[in-house]
């Protein structure tokens, strides 16, 4: 369970001006469901997920992971948290199994667990092959694999993902919907999902639930088809383009 | 401290596996010691083998048979000049000074009119000149001779001309003339340890920016001090290694050295190498925290490569105080940096103590370099992740 309330970050800008990247971000997102983050470019979404690591600290609002306050308990909030951030960067003279490894160690887990649980997520994610090479000339979805077997490897309770179809394919994407709709549901753990993205067809397709963000704010939550009725529309993105974009955005 | 240790594996592992960074390191700064050390060594060799090879050049020696007489029974051979000696000299291809004898000389001589012997040598031409004090010594043998001679003659005590003896002697030992050639080596020392530090230290900081795994390297419950520390102890571990091999590679480059005097004079052994290492080491770790404080604020390698060109400079600039001015140690020189270790270094070469005050100065100061490095990485680590 996350829970996010009244949140607020502005950083300093050009010539002592502030940039409100976020300005009122409030969501909650449960165990067993999916939850998507949909916004513009811009709206305020991977800052929102960096305060939710602990990477950035809020100017105002509370981050709490299964009642732990990310402020005040950091490093026992990320240790039930496995996050894909925007950036997935790996290391090239290191395999994928000894990238996913130095993951595991860092998560404090013991050497012969982290290596049967790498063992598995590679078998989930169906990159088995991939295990003995090192990383350097792997293609996107490659990377993306072992980014996300390198987040998930401690078996969180909290998966969250920024952007995670990011240059993938439609193979890649179509994996990682499943994998990802496995993990919410009771066989693959019950798992908590919060993912950011800005494409209407994946949230449509996967979300149990949406959280619409635009210009720094919480502008609505809801299933699709609750957003689609309160909007009064069959199309999700005329429904979403209503909720994030004001009236003149939407004219030009 | 679990994080630290499992940081500083993956990054020694890391670094060691970057084997072309490695290659070049260990060639351009490992082996250029001993490539310099053996250079040097076949130059002194071609001096000394020119000062035993006892050969003086005169141009016109058949006018002067009294001189090459004197010449002959100092164990000389004379050697005539080459007619172009001017011009040879002027472009090194002749190694030996020239004594010019004029035409008239020997009758002269005779007639006791104080003839005039010129020498030619050129003060761009190393050699050459290397050669002119010994000729200057034999002309004014000759002329001692003469001098006594005459003097004699005439039943006055050769006493006369010289009212006071002058013995020399000279109080350094074999190792502190050893330095002469020697002082070098700290600077190559210092270099290997810069050099094997800077790759590692900006790949775990800038590089880690520009891979885009610094931010999920944060993303785990290790604390950022802790993370930073592993780094620094594995960036201070790969300048360590590299220093070792740069310290233990003049033990072998000896045996190549040529000429055996020169090979008594440089003692490097063991124990030197093992002192080397002490002197490094604490400059090695607080070199690696100044280069990774200035790399983590740069967003790529490339930029970090610029910002740290200032570090790399005054590192390679700080040791020449002390060979350009070799001997004159003060006490500012401990509190410097890469000053201190040279000379710390250079007082192992001469083989000094190297003084409690001079190494309780000098490890103060890379303790302090080190931990504001250290803390000031840690304290950056998130902010520098996110931007």
């Amino acid at each position: 369970m996350i829970r996010i309330a009244g949140l607020a970050k502005a950083f300093a800008g050009p010539r002592g001006t502030a940039v409100h990247a976020v300005r009122d971000v409030s969501f909650s997102a449960a165990d067993g469901r999916i939850t998507g983050l949909l916004g513009p470019n811009g709206a305020g979404k991977t800052t929102t997920l960096r305060m939710l690591a602990g990477l950035i600290a809020p100017d105002a609002g509370t981050l709490e992971v299964d009642g732990i306050a990310v402020a005040q308990r950091p490093r026992e909030a990320l240790a039930t948290m496995g996050v894909l951030s925007d950036a997935r960067g790996l290391y090239p003279r290191l395999t994928a199994r000894e990238n996913i490894l130095y993951f595991a160690a860092l998560q404090g887990m013991a050497r012969d667990e982290a290596a049967a649980r790498a063992e598995a997520l590679a078998q989930m994610l169906e990159c088995s092959h991939l295990l003995a090479r090192r990383t350097e000339g792997f293609s996107q979805g490659e990377r993306m694999k072992v980014a996300l077997a390198r987040a998930l490897v401690h078996d969180p309770a909290h998966i969250v993902l920024d952007e995670p179809t990011n240059g993938l394919d439609v193979v890649a994407t179509r994996a990682l919907r499943e994998t990802l709709q496995w993990l919410a549901s009771p066989a693959g753990g019950a798992k908590c999902i919060v993912f950011s993205t800005h494409i209407m067809q994946e949230v449509e397709r996967l979300c149990d639930e949406v959280v619409v963000i635009a210009r720094g704010r919480t502008v609505a939550q809801g299933t699709v088809p609750e957003l689609r009725a309160r909007c009064g529309t069959r199309d999700f993105e005329e429904a979403f383009v209503r909720l994030a974009y004001s009236d003149e955005e939407v004219q030009a | 401290m679990n994080g630290a240790w499992t940081v500083f594996s993956k990054e020694l592992i890391d670094a060691l596996r970057d084997r072309r960074t490695l290659l070049v390191v260990l060639l351009s700064s490992v082996l250029m010691g001993p490539l310099v050390l053996i250079a040097l060594s076949g130059l002194v060799a071609s001096f000394e083998a020119r000062a035993e090879r006892r050969e003086v050049v005169l141009a016109g020696a058949e006018q002067a048979p009294t001189l090459t007489n004197y010449l002959a029974r100092q164990g000389f051979t004379v050697k005539p000049a080459p007619a172009d000696y001017e011009a040879r000299l002027r472009r090194a291809e002749l190694g030996d000074p020239v004594l010019v004898v004029p035409a008239d000389f020997e009758a002269a001589l005779a007639r006791a009119e104080v003839p005039r012997l010129l020498l030619v040598s050129d003060s761009a031409n190393k050699r050459a000149n290397a050669g002119v004090w010994r000729l200057q010594q034999l002309v004014a043998g000759f002329n001692r001779e003469r001098a006594t001679l005459a003097l004699a003659l005439r039943g006055v005590s050769p006493d006369l001309t010289e009212s006071a003896r002058l013995d020399e002697r000279d109080l350094a030992n074999p190792q502190t003339r050893g330095t002469q050639l020697t002082g070098i080596l700290p600077f190559f020392v210092l270099m290997a340890v810069l050099y094997g530090a800077l790759h590692a230290a900006l790949d775990t900081t800038a590089g880690e920016r520009e891979r885009g795994s610094l931010e999920p390297l944060l993303m785990n419950p290790a604390a950022p001090l802790a993370i930073v520390l592993g780094k620094w102890a594995a960036v201070s571990a790969v300048a360590l290694l590299i220093a070792l091999l740069s310290c233990f590679s003049f033990i072998p480059a000896q045996w190549l050295l040529q000429g055996d005097s020169l090979a008594a004079l440089f003692q490097f052994g063991v124990r030197e190498a093992l002192w080397f290492i002490a002197v490094i080491a604490p400059f090695a770790a607080a070199l690696a925290a100044l280069l990774m404080a200035v790399a983590i604020r740069c967003k790529s390698v490339k930029e970090a490569q610029a910002s740290t060109a200032l570090v790399v400079l005054a590192c390679s600039l700080l040791p020449l105080v002390g060979l350009l001015n070799p001997g004159a140690e003060e006490r500012w020189h401990f509190w410097v940096p890469a000053l201190a270790q040279n000379t710390l270094m250079t007082r192992v070469l001469k083989g000094e103590t190297l003084g409690a005050e001079a190494i309780g100065v000098s490890l103060a100061v890379c303790a302090a370099m080190a931990l504001l490095g250290v803390a000031f990485v840690a304290r950056v680590l998130r902010r520098a992740a996110v931007r």
